[in-house]
């Protein structure tokens, strides 16, 4: 009896171990693959110059001055030209919620590590476009 | 204590690198495992809170505030706002002020998961550090879905709140809520029915309510000792909604030591303080009325406020938190901020607390105070 009751044991240990070893992970592996973040995530911001009225709103809310404004650089009638500074923002979201003219929305983008300090100043060239779909490029690929 | 046992005593710093030390420092003067002496240091995390907020206006100066103690955000930026609300006239929605107690509370359950985790590794038991904190992770998606942001939520604006419920949020609440509604048995056996904990935490940083209230402490410190000393029901804010329903201040009276308290008591009380946050979400959601979330001219009045002074409080996760704003006319920045953290008055504490316990206590010692160290050094 000891001998079977023991072999039992054992085996319903080796059924955990086998279990575990073929169950699929609990955490990510970033950064190929990411959660899903909400659409109100408040991550890096994207600025639609068709609609802004250079009115610098977003400059005045922001409580850590990391918004510059060029109002001489215009593509459109009234447009102007936004410097997010990433090493200053806070994500607090009062940019966005100042906009009247839904010119400044945020994306759900979080991971803006840079290697160099420089590159984190996003300039108008990076502030309009997406450089990548989030979702294209965190798709669940290893699921 | 004769001089003679000083001769042979040695000073140990613990922390600020000590990994349970979260970045600060007590001085402590040992003999043999004995600690005689204990001498807290403040300053490692000062970053002029109250200077940066002389130069924010009254929208932006709560984003300083919840920088302060992320862990419960909301609670620490509120005390900004009903400053500002006290010095100009602001008409809160009846929706504004349900929604701003709801999140109250519920970040309070976050801060108190979060917490006991912290408390159980401080400890060293590992998986009671890590199974509240996966039950935490539902509060900040919770937090997510509604703000944007899982710990800095800057939801609170004078005159209202930025973002209304959506019933997503309600569902990711109810989950969150659920969650820990389910495991509070299985955790309250895991830590006060574990013979473990209970011969580290019982007996453990005694005090009694006399000297709480000498001290200064507040919150469930000073509720374990049998004091219900609540700012929620002793002095309930008009723009919120803790005197639209009744529930009681959670208390935890120990027979054996009536009027006083030690680590596990202040376990227990935190446990209880859970489960009356909880009642209140509950009593409170059905409440929740349609309308408006912000006071349409809110944004105009608070962009520059008259002369006045404007003194906030609320009833933190850690004890009573306050701001103080004086204000000039036409101003658009205060004059001058003062933050009273909770936490300065616990951590002065352990200078009485400590001397007479054994070195491998002192984590428990410190860790059933639930001190913050951005509290206390601002």
């Amino acid at each position: 009896m000891g001998f079977v009751g023991n072999l039992g044991d054992i085996f319903k240990i080796l059924k955990h171990t086998f279990r575990q070893v073929f169950r699929r992970p609990f955490t990510y592996f970033y950064p190929f693959e990411d959660r899903e973040y909400p659409e109100t995530t408040r991550g890096r911001h994207i600025h639609i110059r068709e609609t802004c009225n250079a009115c610098a709103a977003c400059v005045r809310a922001c409580p850590v001055a990391a918004i510059r404004i060029d109002k001489e650089d215009k593509k459109f009638e009234k447009d102007c030209a936004l410097y997010f500074d990433y090493t200053r923002c806070l994500f607090c979201g009062d940019c966005v919620r100042a906009c009247r003219y839904d010119a400044l929305f945020h994306t759900p983008i979080v991971d803006i590590s840079e290697g160099d300090r420089e590159d984190l100043i996003y300039g108008p060239d990076k502030i309009t476009t997406l450089d990548r779909d989030p979702l294209e490029w965190r798709g669940r690929r290893f699921r | 204590m004769s001089p003679d046992i000083l001769d042979e005593s040695s000073v140990i710093w613990f922390g600020p690198q000590h990994v349970s030390a979260h970045g600060w420092a007590a001085k402590l003067t040992i003999v043999g495992d004995y600690i005689v002496e204990c001498d807290p240091n403040a300053g490692y995390f000062h970053r002029s809170a109250e200077k940066c907020l002389e130069f924010r206006n009254f929208r932006q100066g709560s984003m300083i505030l919840e920088r302060i103690c992320m862990m419960e955000a909301f609670l620490a930026e509120y005390p900004y706002i009903a400053a500002v609300e006290k010095i100009v006239d602001l008409e809160i929605p009846e929706r504004a002020k349900i929604m701003r107690t709801i999140m109250m509370e519920f970040n309070r359950i976050h801060s108190l998961q979060f917490w006991w985790g912290q408390f159980a590794g401080e400890l060293g038991l590992f998986v009671m550090l890590l199974w509240p904190w996966v039950d935490r992770e539902y509060s900040l998606d919770a937090f997510e879905e509604l703000t944007g942001s899982r710990h800095t939520v800057s939801y609170a604006t004078p005159g209202g709140v930025k973002y209304d419920f959506t019933p997503k949020f309600l569902a990711k609440m109810e989950k969150a809520l659920t969650r820990v509604k389910d495991r509070m048995p299985v955790f309250e056996d895991m830590l006060s029915g574990s013979p473990t904990f209970r011969l580290r935490t019982e007996g453990v940083a005694h005090y009694t309510a006399k000297q709480a209230l000498k001290w200064g402490l507040s919150g469930p410190n000073i509720k374990a000792c049998g004091i219900p000393m609540d700012l929620r029901k002793d002095d309930p804010d008009p723009n919120l909604a803790y005197d639209m329903i009744d529930w009681e201040v959670p208390v935890i009276n120990n027979e054996e030591h009536p009027g006083e308290s030690d680590a596990f008591d202040r376990l227990l009380q935190r446990f209880k303080e859970i489960e009356t946050s909880l009642d209140i979400i509950d009593k409170l959601l059905p409440l929740l009325p349609e309308g408006p979330i912000i006071d349409p001219k809110a944004r105009s009045k608070a962009n520059r406020l008259p002369e006045g002074e404007g003194y906030g409080r609320v009833e933190g996760t850690r004890g009573i938190t306050t701001v103080w704003l004086k204000t000039m006319e036409k101003a658009q920045t205060p004059w001058r901020a003062k933050i009273r953290g909770p936490c300065f008055a616990s951590y002065y504490a352990l200078k009485h607390i400590v001397p007479g316990a054994r070195f491998a206590d002192f984590p428990a010692i410190f860790g059933s105070l639930d001190p913050y160290p951005g509290w206390w050094d601002r």
